[in-house]
């Protein structure tokens, strides 16, 4: 890193004539620069921030965990407007209550809040925030800066704070048990309420270390939806191989209309996943349904209607559409394979008198092997993260039988709005992806890495 | 491999072709059928066959509008990812520079993580660029995801250039760069080509940061604006039907035009072992 | 070299710049010609802030909500902008899949993303997006303008209230009504067993496969679907006081009930698959005596074009169970995105939006029902809908059932979507369903 640093600073230094003198290294690391850049940019950021936000227990749509704290924090927006209400509710409730026990109870909260306000306000940031906060809100105007919203606080007084208030809830509810008025007692449990509230705009650290993924290590939906994916990954790259070695092998062939050909296998390919996933939902349809209707004619399945409705056959429909879609990637990948491997090859065997399927064996598949690993792994990289096909198609149904991993993670992360959990699913995609790639890599050893250094 | 094809052999290209375009010869039916009809038969071809479909599909959305900014969208990024890629595949497996496993391996890792975890950090990146609903916006996201896959054919394909002729143009006197532009590049054009075609589909097919990224209807490409034509409780399979066909054709084309140049290169040039 | 390389980086840098000038004009021009003008809202909002305090220039509020293919909304926004000369309002088009116009905004609210002011919000929304702290309260608002909460469906106005504060304005409401053929049926059955007969036995006649058509698929209309079954025989999710109490006999009798109708021989065999769309098509084809959906239905089963049923089809409520007949609510708000630059002209657009004129164009050009209970009187509504005349319907409407107002309501909707669906698979039995639902929903409410 540190070396492409420096080419850089050297190559801006260097004036525009120089760039093309640059020597061969430097020229080397200039060149990969941008590519690097881009992907630190644009993927392995948010990476990052994902591994992050697994850590947290962090949602969305709660407010007391919509921030990654590591600390205490006060969510100040909601706590200045119910310290508001919470003043003029607790000085009326002094005027109302009747015993002379219950007054000073009340007496007592309305000390202890304002004791504890004025330790808080005795920070000037927070003294500042709260003067502005207050401001909006007279204007009824939300806060939406988050830097003024949230102040961190100091763990003990935060944990002395919220403990006091949950007191003083207890306290005000047992009052309201306790009086025969009606109205005096709604007002109580009001009031109490509004501290309960209060106590939550107390915000505690919501990091959770590794907490997230022992959660899902146990939940079973997450094995079976990780399952589902590697079935699906395994069956229709297997296919997707063999059909697609055969498209290639075929189109490489010279004859009349070959363009054509060529053009016509790529058509699945070229239609957007979003509009054939809904082309195959029209197809497999179990009522009108051209395809159920043929493969029930025909006795492939056991009727039109096992395609969706049946996990087994919901399976077999999301494959067999991926199958179509992906396999012309696959030849396409294949055929620039084989156009690497030189003609003079079987010319020459074709001399030593060898046959068409041992010049296959022998020339082809060896000299297409690094290819092959290529166009595999990516195509494994691209299944294993299956999404929009089983969202549009079945939408992970019937009974979850379709459910792939990054189909849990996008519910999690945009339906629930769990951003901690979904990143977790999101990390397990990673994880599992990153070993079936380093796999590959082995597999396709030296020949890609191998070259110069020096 | 230069026989002459016979008889056998063109009959069973025809059936090949008619499975794998079985389910797009029925959309073209459909998109062909009048709306009462698309639902209540099996039959092939409608007894009154009506360009209706393509009609409303035309004209209820700006379809034309959706493939021009396809079109841009796809240009640019298929442009610009192989432009990028040459470069790097170039270094890594051309140049004298350290780390080349680790360089392929950090671009790979970028095609690792689900898109679907990416969304929101990236909309965060676009918006903060003010770069929403243009074709920017969608080109630096889509460069990004398809730069593992380019970077890794382009060196497989780098890779199997034989040194000698780099060799020989260095002692022309070439510099690195001349040698890559001369000699490399042209010699691996399949590869650019196959590369250029499997990106630009990927870019034209792409729908969930288009859908979030461009949200407004003048910017929205071709697949987004397909599912734009369903409202809440229905779907009109006809003008979808006939917008299938529509966006299809172009990609036809440019497949037509680009195959020609996947076979040249290293098996028609100078270059036999 | 030194010519191919500045050519190279000079046409690369051209074909950007050119783009970007045609990005930028064509914004430009878009908003002079009016018509969908999405694109050029950053910049007018820009300008319109500077000229705010000058009072003449207009300010300018997306307006976001799913496609909408009647043309009504258009209309309501003309009418609007007639009122309010100096709000212009600009429509943004979501995609028409709830769950993902749902995790659209999701998107842009997290991002505290100030695009769009104002947005349509499924029923189940309000109190989801008001705890995120996605939306604005509204009681401000109503209070300042005085409007009149009580003319609405009381149902409507209760589902996007949370924590006592409201949150959306009631736009149309939605209820589960049973369509049957009048062509078989004489008097359309009062309870579910009746219906279960009647469907098995008139099943066949005047050219129909099928006896009921439900929405069975594992998606957010099975939710919808349960809730009427379940609370038609006296059961609940969750109750007053926020209990989970959906392990009662009553709800195991509605799963059962519900069981027997999904694995009978006069449903469609794919009925798992079943969402609104494959009830519509198999609808209108004429090939079922009953079809439970949503309003929506009755317009497309007198379409000429594709409805070959036209004439043949009337409404009731949907069959009592032992606690009487159940609808399950549904429809759509209007919300303000908290992060609104422009809360007050957001709320002048959704005031108008979900008072008597904006209902009433959207009942009468989008074919939607209001949610003002008055409008149902007014003539030109009755016209417009064999519906909307019906006084059945209005009873139906007014009494329909919410889902459970809670915010985590997504997680309760998928717990219950994959324990509902796998008790109507047969993976489990009805008793453990509703234990499972119990059980996780508790934990996901304490979580």
């Amino acid at each position: 890193m540190k070396n492409q640093m420096d080419s850089k600073e050297k190559s801006v230094k260097a004036s525009k004539k120089s760039f093309f003198q640059l020597n061969e290294k430097q020229l080397g690391y200039a060149f990969v620069l941008p590519s690097l850049l881009l992907v630190f940019i644009v993927t392995l950021w948010p990476v990052a921030q994902s591994f992050y936000n697994s850590m947290f227990d962090y949602r969305l749509n709660d407010p007391t965990r919509s921030q990654r704290m590591l600390g205490s924090n006060i969510d100040l927006e909601n706590y200045v407007d119910n310290y508001f209400y919470l003043e003029g509710q607790l000085d009326n409730l002094e005027n109302t209550v009747q015993s002379e026990e219950a007054t000073k109870t009340v007496t007592d909260i309305d000390e202890g809040v304002e004791n504890y306000h004025s330790q808080l306000l005795s920070n000037d940031t927070i003294k500042q925030k709260v003067a502005k906060v207050d401001e909006l809100l007279m204007n009824y105007k939300p806060v939406t800066d988050n830097e003024l919203k949230y102040n961190k606080l100091d763990n003990d007084f935060a944990e002395d704070y919220r403990e006091a208030l949950g007191t003083y809830q207890q306290q005000l509810a047992e009052l309201s048990q306790a009086t025969d008025d009606e109205v005096l007692s709604k007002s109580l449990i009001q009031t109490s309420e509004l501290l309960g509230s209060m106590q939550k705009n107390i915000l505690e650290s919501n990091f959770v270390g590794f907490k997230n993924y022992v959660k899902y290590f146990k939940d079973q939906r997450m094995w079976k939806s990780l399952w589902n994916t590697t079935f699906f990954t395994a069956i229709s790259i297997a296919f997707e191989l063999v059909l697609g070695l055969g498209i290639a092998l075929l189109i490489n062939r010279a004859f009349k209309g070959r363009g054509l050909v060529r053009a016509s296998v790529l058509i699945p390919w070229a239609i957007p996943t979003a509009v054939s996933a809904m082309m195959w939902g029209f197809l497999y349809d179990g009522q009108s349904g051209i395809v159920g209707y043929y493969l029930e004619m025909f006795n492939l399945i056991p009727g039109a209607s096992w395609l969706l409705s049946t996990s087994n056959g919901a399976m077999f429909s999301v494959i067999l559409a991926d199958i179509w879609k992906t396999t012309p990637y696959m030849a396409l990948l294949l055929l620039a394979g084989l156009q690497t491997i030189p003609n003079s090859l079987y010319e020459a065997s074709n001399v030593d008198g060898a046959n068409k399927f041992q010049q296959f064996l022998n020339i082809t598949l060896p000299l297409l092997k690094s290819s092959m690993l290529v166009a595999l792994l990516f195509r494994t990289l691209d299944a294993f993260r299956v999404f929009d096909l089983i969202y549009v198609l079945t939408g992970g149904g019937p009974a979850n039988g379709t459910e792939s991993i990054s189909i849990y993670a996008y519910e999690t992360l945009f339906s629930q709005q769990n951003f901690g959990a979904g990143s977790v699913l999101s990390v397990i995609v990673f994880l599992c992806v990153a070993l079936i790639s380093f796999i590959y890599v082995k597999l396709i050893g030296s020949d890609l890495f191998a070259g110069r250094t020096k | 491999m230069n026989k002459r094809a016979g008889f056998g052999f063109y009959t069973f290209l025809a059936v090949f072709v008619f499975l794998v375009m079985f389910p797009f010869i029925w959309v073209f039916l459909t998109s062909i059928k009048p709306p009462g009809e698309i639902f209540s038969s099996f039959r092939w071809f409608t007894g009154n066959p009506t360009l209706d479909s393509y009609d409303a599909a035309l004209t209820n959305r700006p379809l034309l509008r959706y493939m021009w900014n396809s079109f841009v969208v796809s240009t640019l990024t298929t442009a610009l990812s192989l432009t990028f890629a040459s470069f790097a595949s170039y270094a890594v497996t051309r140049l004298p520079i350290k780390g080349k496993g680790l360089i392929l391996g950090i671009v790979l890792a970028a095609s690792m993580f689900p898109q679907i975890a990416i969304i929101s950090p990236m909309f965060n990146l676009i918006t903060g660029l003010g770069l929403r609903n243009s074709y920017i916006g969608l080109v630096i996201p889509y460069i990004t995801i398809s730069l593992p896959l380019s970077i890794w054919i382009l060196s497989t394909f780098f890779q199997k250039i034989p040194y000698e002729l780099e060799e020989s143009a260095k002692l022309d006197g070439a510099s690195p760069f001349q040698t890559f532009r001369k000699i490399i590049f042209p010699l691996a054009t399949p590869g650019v080509f196959t590369t250029g075609i499997l990106v630009f589909i990927a870019a034209w097919n792409e729908y969930l940061f288009s859908l979030t990224i461009n949200s407004s209807d003048k910017w929205r490409t071709v697949p987004v604006g397909i599912s734009m034509y369903q409202s809440e409780f229905s779907i009109p399979w006809g003008d979808i039907s006939a917008a299938t066909v529509l966006v299809t054709i172009p990609i036809v084309i440019i497949v037509l035009l680009f195959q020609r140049r996947i076979v040249s290169g290293l098996t028609s040039g100078s270059v036999k072992e | 070299m030194l010519k191919f390389w500045k050519s190279a980086i000079g046409s690369l840098l051209i074909l950007m710049f050119v783009f970007f000038l045609v990005a930028c004009s064509s914004g430009d021009s878009s908003s002079e010609e009016g018509g969908g003008s999405e694109d050029a809202t950053t910049e007018d909002t820009e300008t319109s802030t500077e000229t705010e305090e000058a009072g003449e220039e207009p300010v300018t509020i997306v307006y976001a909500r799913g496609v909408d293919t009647t043309g009504a909304t258009q209309l309501v926004i003309d009418a609007f902008e007639e009122q309010n000369p100096n709000i212009k309002v600009d429509f943004r088009e979501m995609p028409s899949d709830t769950g993902q116009s749902h995790d659209q905004y999701v998107t842009m609210f997290s991002s505290q993303s100030s695009e769009v002011d104002v947005f349509d919000a499924d029923v189940i929304w309000p109190a989801e997006f008001a705890q995120a702290n996605y939306a604005l309260e509204l009681d401000r608002f109503i209070q300042k303008d005085g409007v009149d909460m009580s003319k609405y469906f009381p149902g409507t106005v209760a589902a996007a209230n949370f924590n006592g504060k409201q949150w959306a304005m009631p736009k149309f409401t939605d209820a589960g009504i049973l369509y049957y053929r009048t062509d078989i049926v004489d008097t359309p059955p009062k309870t579910w067993d009746e219906l279960i007969e009647m469907a098995s036995s008139l099943k066949g006649e005047a050219g129909t496969e099928f006896g009921y058509l439900m929405q069975a698929a594992q998606y957010e209309g099975l939710i919808t679907n349960a809730i009427e079954f379940i609370a038609s025989y006296g059961g609940q999710v969750i109750d007053e006081e926020n209990n989970v109490v959906v392990n009662s006999p009553e709800t195991i009798k509605a799963i059962e009930k519900m069981k027997e109708i999904v694995g009978s021989d006069f449903v469609p065999e794919n009925i798992l698959n079943f969402k609104e769309t494959e009830t519509e098509n198999a609808w209108i084809q004429g090939k079922s005596v009953f079809a439970r959906n949503w309003p929506y239905l009755q317009a497309s089963s007198n379409d000429e074009e594709r409805s070959s049923i036209v004439g043949n089809v009337d409404i009731t409520t949907l069959p009592t169970g032992d606690a009487g007949s159940a609808a399950a609510l549904g429809g759509w708000m209007a919300m303000i995105n908290r992060y609104s630059e422009y809360p007050e002209e957001a709320w002048e657009f959704v005031k108008f939006m979900t008072g008597e004129e904006g209902q009433k164009i959207i009942a009468v050009d989008g074919g939607r029902a209001p949610t003002i209970k008055a409008l149902y009187d007014d003539p030109e509504v009755q016209q417009s809908g064999p519906l909307f005349s019906n006084p059945e319907f209005v009873k139906v409407l007014e009494s329909a059932v919410p889902r459970p107002v809670t915010p985590i309501y997504p997680v309760i909707s998928d717990i219950m979507q994959i324990e509902l669906s796998k008790a109507l698979t047969g993976d489990q039995t009805p008793e453990e369903a509703a234990a499972n639902m119990q059980t996780k929903i508790e934990e996901a409410i304490s979580e």
